[in-house]
């Protein structure tokens, strides 16, 4: 063994006490971190996966065009005429898309794509004896649209498979089913905002978790919808696309742009807040965790500190005897690392163990049962990273220290 | 060849005023020799000894330890021409307490690296055993007697065969017998082994049975004396 390391290794076993708290100080920075980030990507997860419980990560619909309305008449030849367009604006000429198909078949080939599903939303009214509510009714193809939702995994009761069996079956929201008094099996009438009236029986309850949905939105078969407006066999008004990677979604929806004139919108642009939220949250974890590992490395600092003014007379006779200022570094550095590498595999275990119990507590709040908590690698490579490199300046500095000590001062006295 | 030549040696306290302690300092020491310089504390001795130990590297002048000019080397290389060529005995042993006797005389040759483990650690037993502390080997430097741990403190100075040995008040701490057991191994390291030692000393006695005294007053040589 070089004899450098074997003095670091007598500094560290003959302090034991001290060794300990320093590692402690290390494994307790560490495990904060991976459980704080294992959180943070838990809730940053489950706050995305309710989001798109009814949003997909890329819609296709029909807009009123942007800018400024331009006339369809041409610009006089004439000089000494003028065109006054009073009032311009856009006006919405059709509804919806009467021919999905094409689209969705050359969305279906872009390889990010994971999912594509057609929905048909309109805003009806729901009624039951004297309690009548608004709700936006959702023609659904059933099997596309478990693919992007996952719809089925939110029934509480029924089947969402029934929508396919009749043409009269429908699906409602929790919230919206309590507010007008019904339950599964029980009858509803709707009316269309041209008024049309069809009765309705419920197969089927379910539960996004969140409310804005669950006390409005109703759901039937995309092809009964058609029927029920007299529209035609590929009409829709959303085509709804899931990619792989959400965070992709504007990259994707540019990549589009050349299959259709509709507009193509990417989930962030109507939902930054989340966008936001989510980025904020990460800061905020990482600030946190940081700042943890940064005062466990002011705690190895203050430490090796003391060790070094301890051990300064033996520093001096080192030096003395021909130890060079690279041997001294050497014999400090090597204690901190150890400290910090002990500290780090202990504390990536402990931080394991804290994330493992948090996420078996119950907890119930919406449509949770435990506290969301994620177990990405990554978070414990950055954690052991960051935990070795803080230690790393925190053993250089005093270790730096060491090696500029004077011999001469010391043992004059 | 000279062991030891030291050339218009100047050194300069810059704190807390400028205030020159060594003037013009110059001479030699023979190989084999043992001599012992002394003075008055303040007659900058131990400043004296500090140079031409390589520690202290701020003086005017040069000097030459074995054929080797060692006025101007770096840090770095200064501390391996300690390792390999000097041996230190302080006035107080300055072992490492955590350490047993035979890693704190085996550390300097592990330094050097020249040897392979077995041979230093033989040589380390012949040492300690030749010194008087044989059974000990095995013991913490931190439960001695101050006697004993002086002892080991030479045997590390001696484990690396150095050229010179220098020596800050070597029995400034011990008893008259220990003092005696000491100034012997000089004397035989000189007689047998042809090792050179020089000496910062207070004690006369000590001074007056080495081969060669060097007198120093405010930092001028005023006198040697073979004896």
């Amino acid at each position: 063994m070089n004899t450098d390391y074997k003095i670091a290794w007598v500094h560290l076993t003959s302090r034991i006490r001290q060794l300990l708290v320093a590692t402690l100080s290390v494994t307790f920075g560490i495990s904060m971190y991976i459980f704080m980030n294992s959180f943070m990507s838990g809730v940053n997860d489950t706050q995305t996966e309710i989001t798109f419980t009814s949003m997909a990560h890329i819609r296709i619909y029909n807009d009123l065009p942007t800018g400024t309305p331009i006339p369809i008449m041409k610009e006089p030849m004439e000089k000494n005429t003028i065109l006054m367009v009073d009032n311009a604006r856009h006006i919405l000429y059709t509804e919806g898309m009467k021919n999905t198909d094409p689209i969705v078949t050359a969305v279906s080939k872009i390889s990010d794509v994971q999912a594509v599903t057609v929905q048909m939303n309109e805003n009806v009214f729901l009624q039951n004896g004297v309690s009548k509510v608004s709700a936006s009714l959702s023609g659904i193809d059933v099997p596309n649209e478990n693919k992007v939702f996952n719809t089925s995994h939110y029934m509480v009761s029924g089947d969402l498979k029934e929508l396919d069996k009749r043409t009269d079956a429908i699906v409602l929201g929790t919230g919206l089913a309590s507010s007008l008094g019904l339950s599964n099996g029980d009858n509803v009438t709707l009316t269309t905002s041209d008024g049309v009236t069809k009765n309705y029986k419920i197969v089927g309850l379910f539960e996004t978790g969140s409310k804005g949905t669950d006390q409005t939105k109703a759901m039937i078969s995309i092809y009964a919808a058609r029927q029920l407006y007299s529209k035609n066999k590929s009409y829709a008004t959303d085509i709804q696309i899931n990619i792989n990677d959400y965070n992709e979604a504007r990259a994707v929806a540019v990549e589009m742009k050349g299959i259709t004139s509709y507009k193509i919108e990417a989930w962030q642009e109507g939902n930054s807040q989340l966008d936001s939220a989510n980025v904020l949250r990460n800061i905020t974890a990482m600030a946190v965790s940081l700042t943890i590992l940064i005062v466990a490395g002011f705690g190895i600092y203050n430490i090796m500190n003391m060790t070094v003014n301890e051990k300064i007379k033996e520093i001096a006779i080192l030096k003395a005897m021909g130890y060079n200022g690279k041997d001294i570094v050497k014999i400090f550095l090597t204690q901190s690392v150890v400290i910090g590498f002990i500290g780090g595999i202990i504390g990536l275990i402990l931080g394991f163990t804290i994330s493992k119990i948090v996420s078996k507590i119950p907890f119930k709040i919406a449509t949770l049962d435990t506290l969301p908590i994620n177990f990405n690698p990554k978070d414990y490579i950055l954690a052991f990273v960051f935990g070795i490199f803080i230690t790393f300046w925190a053993g250089y500095l005093p270790a730096y220290k060491a090696s500029k000590v004077d011999p001469v001062d010391i043992i004059r006295g | 060849m000279n062991a030891l030549k030291a050339t218009n040696v100047v050194k300069y306290f810059r704190t807390p005023e400028p205030f020159k302690v060594l003037k013009n300092v110059s001479f030699e020491v023979d190989k084999g020799e043992f001599v012992s310089i002394v003075g008055k504390s303040g007659s900058g001795k131990s400043t004296l000894l500090y140079l031409l130990s390589t520690m202290d590297t701020d003086y005017e002048g040069s000097i030459n330890i074995n054929g080797t000019l060692v006025t101007g080397k770096k840090q770095n290389e200064l501390a391996a021409f300690r390792n390999e060529h000097i041996g230190f005995v302080f006035q107080f042993h300055y072992l490492l307490p955590e350490f047993t006797l035979l890693d704190n005389v085996m550390l300097p040759a592990l330094k050097l690296n020249s040897k392979s483990k077995e041979e230093i650690q033989n040589r380390s037993m012949e040492l300690l055993d030749m010194l008087g502390l044989k059974g000990y080997e095995h013991k913490r430097a931190s439960n001695l007697s101050g006697g004993q741990q002086q002892r080991v403190a030479i045997a590390r100075a001696l484990i690396n065969d150095p050229a010179i040995i220098m020596g800050d008040e070597p029995t400034g701490n011990l008893d008259s017998q220990n003092t005696k057991i000491v100034f012997d191994i000089f004397k035989d390291l000189a007689r047998e082994k042809g090792q050179t030692i020089i000496t910062v000393t207070h004690d006369e006695e000590f001074a007056a049975n080495s081969d060669r005294i060097i007198e120093l007053r405010d930092g001028e040589i005023i006198g040697t004396q073979e004896n």
